[in-house]
């Protein structure tokens, strides 16, 4: 569905020269911080089998960190190999991240929360004009059409804060946001049609809960959605059980969601996630001025309070 | 002595859930000055506001309920100093998030009822169990309980490219 939508548009190339400058810069950096002994390890890309792919992958050999690379392929958000989720992933010590912009929003909504310190984390930040959406094959290029959802209202092309800013970034080309018109095709709805709309696409969740295990922000050891007794949500994909993981879901992310979209793009059935974490930032946004950035902030918006917050819907 | 009771078609299932501390003693006065009020409601005491889960919410509603009402401290009385400020501004997200699904959030009260107001107390539910009376049953999450497969659809153009491609 994101795919054709999409595709309507004439899609035109997208100037991805900067991409060889940044493997170049990766590299130089990775060689140097893993051999004068700076990170034990750095997380970042490497090609995929197949031409035209990428994959996550940990370096701690100096001699193989010239095997990372940065392309529109590399969609993933490293940030989770740092959470206490993935513990067994990332040994000991300082370690080194490749983060594009939204990348480095989780990390600092991580480094807020406490779970990875600052000192602990060396950012080899990269300028990114955008990755490639759902649909867009390994051989083609990056265009207007294939680009991911998120890219086309991201506002992060170049990090700030990063212990290294790699490769600089051809100005990006002006975007349709496709999810902002999504999002106000929704607000428009009544209640009756959104309903009818989010039904439709929470009864083909398989529950495979990919949503869940790609979320920097998902790292509870003990999911609540996992407790059977007294059950809090049914585990089973029925429309109930589905109904309220995704509600539960987008609940537990207000005010912590970094935007990565990682949920939308490993969903196997295409339902529009990335709209449920969009419409709570909105709200915090609007009721208490908190915005997702690349500095971490000490408290969330639902962890603190103000006396004089909206209370108008309270009796 | 019993005034006649009106009859209605029908009678509304309204789950409250309200903290120990201020709704529950708030409802305990209104019992004890022998107010009347609907018998629509069922109260659940909690230890604050701040301990009430929006998955609670969710659960009644998917159990059968019509109306919600959440009731505790008025801010700054909180037991816990700021248990029901911190619940302020949950319930203000979920909200935001009930109505973006499509919950109709006539459905959902809140309220701040201190140990002295008995009557507020009276007021609301009777209000809250008004309002759903007029509404109607709830039956947008018990359609959902009843319905048990996948409802997925398996003839979207992309699947029947790929069967065609076998």
């Amino acid at each position: 569905m994101n795919s054709t939508a999409q595709k309507l548009e004439t899609a035109t190339p997208i100037d991805t020269s900067c991409y060889a400058d940044v493997t170049e810069a990766i590299g130089k950096e990775a060689v140097r911080i893993l051999s004068d002994g700076t990170v034990t390890a750095v997380v970042g890309y490497k090609a995929g089998r197949r031409a035209g792919t990428a994959m996550p992958a940990i370096v701690t050999d100096p001699a193989k960190a010239t095997e990372l690379i940065f392309s529109p392929a590399c969609v993933n958000n490293l940030a989770l190999y740092l959470t206490k989720a993935k513990k067994d992933v990332v040994k000991k010590g300082r370690v080194a991240i490749v983060a594009k912009g939204c990348d480095m929003r989780a990390l600092a909504g991580l480094m807020g929360e406490s779970q990875i310190k600052r000192e602990d984390v060396f950012i080899i930040g990269v300028v990114c004009a955008g990755v490639k959406g759902s649909g867009a094959g390994n051989g083609e290029p990056l265009t207007t059409g294939n680009i991911a959802r998120k890219c086309r209202e991201c506002t992060v092309h170049t990090p700030e804060g990063a212990g290294l800013i790699a490769g600089t970034l051809p100005s990006p080309p002006q975007l349709t946001p496709v999810e902002a018109e999504e999002m106000a095709r929704l607000g428009a709805m009544t209640p009756a049609e959104r309903w009818a709309f989010w039904k439709e696409h929470f009864s083909r969740c398989v529950r495979c809960m990919a949503c869940r295990q790609v979320c920097p922000f998902c790292y509870c050891e003990q999911c609540l959605c996992d407790k059977n007794r007294p059950q809090a949500v049914e585990s089973t994909p029925r429309p109930a059980g589905n109904m309220a993981w995704h509600i539960v879901r987008a609940m537990h992310l207000a005010g912590r969601c970094a935007g990565c979209a990682e949920c939308e793009r490993v969903c196997p059935m295409d339902i529009p996630l990335n709209l449920l974490n969009r419409k709570m930032a909105m709200e915090m946004k609007e009721l208490y001025a908190f915005e997702a950035g690349l500095a971490p902030q000490e408290k969330g918006p639902l962890t603190e309070y103000k006396d004089n917050d909206d209370q108008s819907f309270i009796k | 002595m019993h005034e006649t009771k009106e009859k209605h078609d029908f009678e509304p299932k309204i789950v409250a859930f309200v903290c120990t501390w201020c709704t529950y003693a708030g409802a305990d006065l209104a019992g004890t000055s022998r107010m009347q009020y609907p018998a629509n409601v069922r109260v659940l005491k909690f230890p604050c506001t701040g301990r009430i889960d929006p998955v609670f919410i969710l659960r009644a509603f998917q159990r059968g309920a019509d109306g919600v009402l959440v009731s505790g401290c008025h801010p700054g009385d909180c037991h816990y100093m700021a248990g029901n400020l911190h619940a302020r501004r949950r319930f203000a997200a979920f909200r935001g998030l009930l109505d973006f699904v499509g919950v109709d959030l006539a459905r959902l009260q809140f309220s701040w009822v201190s140990a002295a107001e008995g009557g507020k107390w009276v007021e609301v539910v009777t209000e809250l169990t008004e309002r759903i009376r007029v509404m109607g049953p709830m039956d947008e999450f018990k359609a959902l309980e009843t319905e048990e497969c996948w409802s997925g659809v398996l003839a979207t153009p992309e699947l029947q490219e790929a069967y065609n491609n076998i």
